[in-house]
């Protein structure tokens, strides 16, 4: 079976900074993949590596089987921050972009998305709260029928109703075959949601697990474990 | 519904579904929901849930019939086996406790009858 996501010695600087060492990474498909680490660890360059969206890395990464960016960006429904848009944008013409763009971009699954996250996307990009512009942006990257999502803290300084509609979504219209990436430093909230746990510290990747076997080896919840490895309470031989 | 992270979370939603069993909430030959509506339901992803009801099928609590969703077993004797295997359980982590605090058999026994009589006298 291909893995849904590849990667093997990624290396990646950005000007004379090292940002990621040594990065080896499997993810079969289907599953739900916590990407935790603190603020600055690399968890979104990684993310923008594997869409396609950065370049100049060291090492391959394959997207079931696909190692050039362009090819790549095909297979991955990246949570984009809307940089690109004006304030004076209208999210129904955000959609007939994405529509453009993307053809696996799915225009009943988006009707249903922005229903069931209560968004009316006659407004203008910029009139967006922060939780309603983070729904609209999970609307957008659900939309498309990819193998594979990777959600950049889709969470992060929301409120906890659009929260819980956010994580509701995911589990509604996330199909079975398909790979999800989500980072975030609190997990609290998705850890009873995570197939696997990656975390990333020093630039490199310092330990991937089953959530099964965090809460059997080690009787801890998702949190506690990432607490203990980042304050080094668990030692990498015990990995 | 809320899990304890601490402890895997299929096998949380076993014991969940276990209890609505016995309680009789879900009843002999009944339906259960979709696994993607469990899921929903439950906060959970569908991989764990296919994962639970699994381990159900297995143990033959679950009886899954092609292209129509999964079914409570219709076979009595087979709930009789999980209430009892239930309360056995329960008694066990009870017994443990109590005799942690040096308790011997007759007292544990007399402080279960104690309270019973004292939960009655409070519901009259």
């Amino acid at each position: 079976m291909t893995e849904a996501i590849d990667i093997t010695n990624l290396n990646y600087r950005r000007n004379t900074k090292q940002i990621l060492t040594n990065v080896t990474l499997q993810l079969n498909p289907g599953k739900i993949v916590g990407l935790l680490g603190e603020n600055g660890a690399g968890k979104t360059t990684l993310m923008r590596l594997i869409a396609g969206l950065a370049k100049g890395e060291k090492g391959t990464i394959a997207v079931h089987g696909q190692t050039t960016a362009a090819t790549r960006r095909a297979f991955v429904s990246f949570s984009e921050a809307l940089q690109g848009f004006r304030p004076g944008d209208k999210l129904s013409q955000i959609r007939d972009f994405y529509a453009l763009a993307y053809p696996d971009f799915s225009a009943k699954k988006y009707l249903d998305l922005i229903t069931f996250l209560q968004i009316d996307d006659d407004q203008k990009l910029a009139t967006l709260s922060k939780g309603t512009r983070e729904k609209f942006i999970i609307a957008l990257t659900l939309s498309r029928e990819a193998a594979v999502y990777l959600l950049d803290e889709p969470f992060s300084g929301i409120d906890s109703m659009s929260r819980k509609r956010i994580i509701s979504s995911i589990i509604r219209w996330k199909q079975d075959s398909a790979t999800m990436v989500i980072s975030d430093h609190y997990v609290s909230e998705i850890a009873a949601l995570l197939d696997e746990v990656v975390i990333i510290k020093d630039h490199t990747i310092c330990t991937h697990k089953r959530s099964d076997q965090i809460r059997r080896e080690f009787g801890l919840g998702i949190e506690a474990f990432y607490e203990s490895v980042y304050e080094g309470d668990i030692s990498d031989d015990q990995f | 519904m809320l899990f304890d992270d601490k402890v895997p979370i299929y096998y949380q939603i076993k014991n969940y579904l276990y209890h609505r069993i016995v309680a009789g909430d879900l009843q002999l030959g009944d339906k259960l929901p979709a696994v993607r509506q469990l899921a929903v339901d439950l906060t959970v992803n569908v991989n764990t849930v296919q994962r639970a009801l699994r381990e159900m099928i297995a143990e033959g609590y679950i009886v899954p019939q092609r292209g129509r969703g999964n079914f409570v077993t219709a076979d009595a004797a087979k709930i009789t086996t999980l209430k009892h295997e239930l309360l056995r359980t329960y008694s066990q982590a009870f017994y443990r406790q109590l005799h942690a605090l040096k308790l011997s058999d007759t007292e544990i026994l007399q402080a279960i009858e104690t309270y019973i009589e004292k939960r009655r006298d409070a519901d009259d």
